[in-house]
């Protein structure tokens, strides 16, 4: 159907820049999820592509075609918004019905566009309610519906969940799957939730406080994150720092001083890197073993969570706080006792000082 | 002795707190009020209706007045008169205080600038307004007669108040003039409650701003638009100032309403039985009114229910 490319993007709010030079392609039938923390110009970035908002500087293409300052019927494009956006004094089909009359579409082909809409969406039995009348999901399908009777080049979803129960919102997030491989359709997602943007996305773009932070595939978002922004915001539970002196670096990688380990040679590319220096280390909570000997990061536990097929310790370590491990379920551990942690090497992240990462040069199994 | 007070007091509570009485206490002095500056004077003026009351004394005639307002040639003329006056109006404020609304709620610089100065018709004083309306409506003096002798549309001066159909149409500019800023001010209120996004949403959809407008503005401040339009038809029913400082109901009564007949009848002809009765026509008028006015309103709001 559709690919969508922006520009060297950049968006002015009188004099606070909100978009920062933001380039990417999207490619046909892709699902792709912009994600970030709230305020970091993602839903801005959107409305751009819907041409609610004109950016600064910068082009959109939709198939190829420049569509900066067209229309959003121009650019072939539909829209979901957060809170639905559904016309209360209008019954369902007339809600999915509203873009049809707007294009002035005959009244039996509409009816029918609408009945296949209701359809799919599970809403035939609800057509002649109003929005008022349904349930936070219903209203939220019915959204869909209108988006989707219009067949439009490319989908725009702009947090759609978030008003939704946890339980709802899980199971809103698997219909969505489902529609985008039954639609077949170019589809961009904004959400500050990175749980949706791993399970939805073929590729995730992450941006923090309007740049471009990263832009790839959920696993390689995980695995090789570019900067400690992306290390920290992908993956659940969050991911744990710590500052360490780097003792030297060479091209196996880089040697660090780890707390009670000592030196550890972490296989990563480190050809820039100052030796003497302080380095970050980063660390996926489920990277972490319960270590059998002796050796291994003494974490000073404070809270255990047991989550039945897994174990949440929190504590220090080091004076570094919060450190989180997951660990299997069956573990035992006390509060307040000290608990020996054991990382293989090569799961570990270096960053550098302008919190960048140092290129991973293997990528272990994952043991669980 | 204090310990007295406090026997008395706890019985006396018990006794109040334990009986309806206690919430009829609570009302009187809001019902006595209320029997003192409706009930009575409402009272009084059935009675009146019933009697030849007037500047020497007053005797029970029965349905006489009732009868003789029903054979009334002019009685007719005068109630068709308010109506059409009160149409005229109220439309006009209808429509002039959706556009003013509309206007005022577009995005542009020093907006709120603009949105105070529709206020001045509204808070001057009605009787200040209606005497700049005099010289305004004034044939030697006024500005409107003058303009329009220099576009050349008129070629001496016109007495706006002096002549039936010109009286009759400038009374309504006035009441206009007077009624708008508030019908403005609400409907502004009501199209700001409009989610923006539904704009949003409609604009995506390639819905133009007339169709939004037609769409979704106008159906989401209906409720707004149907009360206004009600409370507006009473008070302009009931529009007794502008009337009176203007023309006093002529020229020849063509300015008459029912209201400015039944002060003419009561005050200025002193038969106050016989105005009493025209009084409680206009009640009577009204009473409907009212009742129309709960009735639609509540087939409104089930028909534009907002969430």
């Amino acid at each position: 159907m559709a690919t969508v490319s922006l520009k060297s993007i950049n968006k002015w709010f009188d004099t606070s820049q909100v978009l920062n030079d933001i380039s990417l392609d999207i490619e046909d039938k892709e699902f792709v999820v912009f994600v970030g923390p709230s305020g970091c110009g993602k839903t801005t970035l959107l409305r751009i592509v819907a041409g609610l908002e004109e950016a600064t500087t910068g082009e959109i293409e939709i198939d190829g075609i420049e569509v900066s300052s067209a229309h959003p019927i121009e650019r072939g494009i539909s829209m979901v918004f957060q809170s639905y956006a559904l016309y209360p004094h209008l019954t369902v089909f007339e809600n999915i019905a509203f873009p049809l009359r707007v294009a002035k579409m005959p009244k039996t082909e509409l009816e029918e566009q609408v009945m296949r809409a209701a359809e799919t969406l599970q809403l035939t039995d609800r057509l002649q309610h109003k929005p008022g009348q349904l349930s936070g999901g219903q209203r939220q399908r019915v959204a869909i519906g209108r988006s989707i009777v219009r067949q439009p080049k490319v989908f725009l979803f702009d947090e759609p969940l978030s008003n939704l129960d946890a339980a709802l919102r899980g199971e809103m997030r698997v219909e969505l799957a489902k529609l985008h491989k039954s639609l077949d359709a170019t589809m961009i997602y904004v959400t500050h939730d990175q749980v949706e943007a791993m399970t939805l996305a073929d590729r995730i773009v992450v941006i923090s406080e309007g740049r471009l932070e990263q832009f790839g595939t959920p696993m390689e978002l995980y695995h090789r994150p570019k900067t400690k922004f992306v290390a920290g915001f992908i993956g659940n539970p969050k991911m744990n720092f710590l500052k360490v002196p780097c003792l030297s670096s060479n091209s196996s990688g880089v040697t660090l001083k780890l707390p009670d380990i000592g030196e550890q040679l972490l296989p990563v590319e480190a050809d820039t890197v100052e030796e003497g220096g302080n380095l970050e280390v980063g660390i996926r909570p489920e990277d972490f073993s319960l270590s059998d000997t002796d050796k291994g990061m003494p974490m000073k536990v404070e809270v255990v969570e047991h989550l039945g097929g897994s174990t949440m310790v929190y504590g220090s370590v080091a004076d570094h706080l919060n450190f989180c491990a997951l660990l299997p379920g069956d573990t035992e551990v006390s509060d307040d006792s000290v608990v020996k942690l054991e990382v293989n090497p090569a799961s570990m992240h270096v960053f550098n000082s302008n919190g960048d990462a140092m290129r991973r040069r293997e990528i272990p199994a994952m043991h669980r | 002795m204090n310990s007295n007070k406090a026997d008395y007091n706890t019985t006396w509570q018990k006794f109040v707190r334990s009986h309806a009485i206690y919430a009829w206490l609570l009302i009187v002095p809001a019902a006595l009020f209320l029997f003192i500056i409706v009930g009575w004077p409402l009272a009084e003026t059935v009675r009146l209706s019933f009697t030849n009351a007037g500047l020497g004394g007053e005797k029970y005639i029965g349905w006489d007045n009732f009868e003789k307002l029903y054979n009334s040639r002019k009685y007719p003329g005068i109630v068709g008169r308010t109506f059409y006056w009160m149409f005229l109006s109220v439309s006009l404020k209808m429509i002039l205080g959706t556009i003013g609304a509309l206007l005022l709620n577009a995005k542009l610089k020093g907006r709120a600038a603009f949105r105070v100065m529709v206020m001045p018709p509204w808070i001057v004083p009605m009787a200040i307004g209606c005497i700049g309306w005099l010289w305004v409506y004034n044939g030697h003096f006024g500005i409107l007669a003058g303009v329009l002798m220099h576009l050349g549309i008129l070629d001496g001066p016109f007495e706006f108040l002096a002549y039936k159909t010109s009286a009759f149409y400038s009374t309504i500019v006035t009441d206009v003039w007077v009624g708008t800023p508030m019908v403005t001010i609400f409907f502004l209120a009501a199209m700001q409650g409009v989610s923006q996004d539904l704009y949003e949403a409609a604009y995506v959809d390639g819905a133009s701003r007339w169709y939004r407008f037609r769409r979704i503005t106008i159906p989401q401040i209906m409720p707004v638009i149907v009360s206004m339009a009600l409370l507006s038809a009473i008070w302009t029913f009931n529009s007794f100032e502008i009337i009176w400082i203007l023309t006093e109901g002529g020229p020849r009564g063509a300015t008459t309403t029912m209201i400015i007949d039944t002060y003419k009848m009561a005050i200025a002809n002193y038969k106050f039985g016989y105005g009493a009765t025209r009084a409680l026509m206009v009640v009577l008028f009204l009473t409907v009114f009212s009742l129309i006015y709960l009735f639609i309103l509540g087939k409104v709001h089930q028909r534009f229910k907002v969430k």
